[in-house]
């Protein structure tokens, strides 16, 4: 799916926490690539998810989904998940059902789809427990298999390794680059890993103070001479 | 202090000899503040969950008018609702006041902020997280109310068992609206008051402990559910 933002704005209380104009006023999230975003705390990622996913307007300005503006059937194509996720206070097995559940599929089909994704991310001894009593970095995994259950066009991950020890951060990134590769599935993905981010993007969207200051291919990055862009490197770097 | 063991004493005996009168009085009690407390959840939980998910001008207005509700006088709600009911007053033609009718409404008025606060309270914090999630995944309309209620179960609960325990134990407002008339609307909560006054202190007692134990009991129902909230879902 083809997500191109225009000229988009965000306004809390008289504060501009998003306002993307001049050079990088429209950007493209390109149809079955993965997409990074990047900088510092309180720099609008979140926010400019949220209004990408269709969780919240913004101010002004607009997104466009092949073309075409929000509505019901491509807001249920795609799917937003957290590092804080909320599951719902059942099994960890019915919280990937869920989103199966309600789109009225078949019980062995449910099945099979939730014990690959149990398999998968190294879950199936837990699919009994209630899902919330679980780890942090548990429940983050069970958030995104849940999210990964129904197969949608696109993804948002909002910081979704952090908390996670690496071998489960090898598992998330291997399951991401295998539902983009084999389905086409975008993503965008919130990071504060530049390895990550380097790692499994092909796109990079650095955010700073509401502004955006970069939007290309990941190794461009380096030969930018933007000193807020390199100090942020420099600090990755150890 | 002898008058103090011995009305305990006296408490028993009346107790195990299920008196009729006391028999009535507790069942209508009971009756009361159960009907109260069923219109109160009928009336507080979808306004509540209603309220509580949504972001709208004037919430904060709106939950601090809840929230002084929820802690009125029963004395105060008595009065209200007596104007209302009164021979002369606007709904003085169904001749309402002092019958259990009159004590429900009063009750009603009283534990629905009590209910709806509660529901608000969960709904406008882990509810809208559940509105939100449940969305991200596909859920309509419908499945997300029904992920609500279920998700709320426990509060809802909470909620139903802290409307009953306010309505079981306040006094102000059923003997206003009620009268405390023999044998028609005479409750626990009036009924120890009244014995209190006439230095009856044995019968108060045995009252006393009766509505204890309905309040304990109704309270371990609820621990009950939330415990046992924690090992039920399985497939
Ligand atoms: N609901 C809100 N009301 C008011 N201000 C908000 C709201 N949400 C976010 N903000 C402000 O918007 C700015 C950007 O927030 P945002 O969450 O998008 O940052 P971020 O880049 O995701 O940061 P982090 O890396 O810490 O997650 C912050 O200054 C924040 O205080
Ligand atoms: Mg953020």
């Amino acid at each position: 799916m083809n997500i191109e933002t225009s000229h988009i704005k965000k306004i809390y209380q008289e504060k501009t926490v998003l306002s993307l104009d001049g050079q990088f006023s429209d950007l493209l999230f390109e149809s079955g690539k993965i997409h990074g975003i990047i900088g510092p705390n309180g720099s609008g990622k979140t926010t400019l998810m949220k209004i990408i996913a269709g969780l919240i307007a913004p101010s002004s300005g607009a997104v466009l989904y092949n073309g075409q503006p929000l509505c019901q059937d491509i807001f249920s194509e795609m799917t937003y998940s957290t590092h804080t996720p909320t599951l719902f206070s059942r099994s960890v097995y019915q919280n990937i059902a869920y989103p199966l559940k309600i789109r009225k599929q078949e019980k062995n089909a449910i099945d099979q789809t939730v014990s690959q994704l149990l398999e998968e991310f190294e879950i199936d001894d837990i699919k009994d427990q209630s899902a919330r009593h679980l780890s942090g970095g548990e429940s983050q995994k069970i958030a995104l298999a849940r999210a990964l259950s129904f197969s949608p066009k696109a993804l948002f991950l909002d910081e979704p390794t952090a908390n996670i020890d690496p071998k489960s951060i090898q598992i998330i990134e291997a399951a991401l680059q295998k539902r983009n590769r084999e389905q086409g599935l975008t993503i965008i993905i919130i990071t504060h890993n530049l390895s990550q981010a380097f790692r499994i993007c092909n796109h990079l969207t650095f955010l700073d103070q509401g502004s955006c200051l970069f939007s290309d291919r990941p190794e461009k990055i380096m030969t930018t001479s933007h000193s807020t862009i390199d100090e942020f490197i420099s600090f990755n770097r150890f | 202090m002898d008058y103090i063991l011995n009305g305990f004493v006296e408490a028993f005996r009346l107790i195990f000899s299920f008196d009729p009168e006391i028999i009535q009085i507790v069942l209508l009690s009971l009756f009361v503040s159960f009907s109260a407390t069923l219109y109160g959840t009928l009336i507080g939980v979808p306004l509540g969950i209603a309220l509580g998910i949504h972001h709208f001008r004037g919430k904060k207005v709106v939950s601090r008018f809840l929230y002084t509700f929820m802690s009125f006088p029963p004395v105060i709600i008595g009065l209200f609702t007596a104007l209302f009911l009164a021979r002369s007053g606007p709904f003085g033609q169904f001749q309402l006041m002092y019958t259990p009718t009159a004590m429900i409404i009063a009750q009603t008025i009283l534990v629905t902020p009590v209910i709806m606060g509660i529901v608000f309270n969960h709904a406008s914090t882990s509810g809208y997280e559940v509105v939100q999630t449940g969305k991200t995944l596909g859920a309509r309309r419908w499945d997300i109310l029904i992920l609500l209620v279920l998700e709320l179960k426990a509060v809802i609960m909470i909620a139903l068992v802290t409307g009953f325990g306010r309505a079981i134990s306040e006094v102000g407002a059923v003997m206003i609206v009620g009268g405390n008339i023999r044998g028609f609307t005479r409750v626990m909560t009036t009924f120890i008051a009244m014995n209190n006054n006439m230095g009856q202190y044995s019968v108060s007692i045995a009252m006393g402990l009766i509505l204890m134990s309905i309040s304990f009991f109704t309270n371990s129902l609820l621990y009950h559910f939330i415990l046992g909230d924690q090992n039920e879902y399985r497939d």
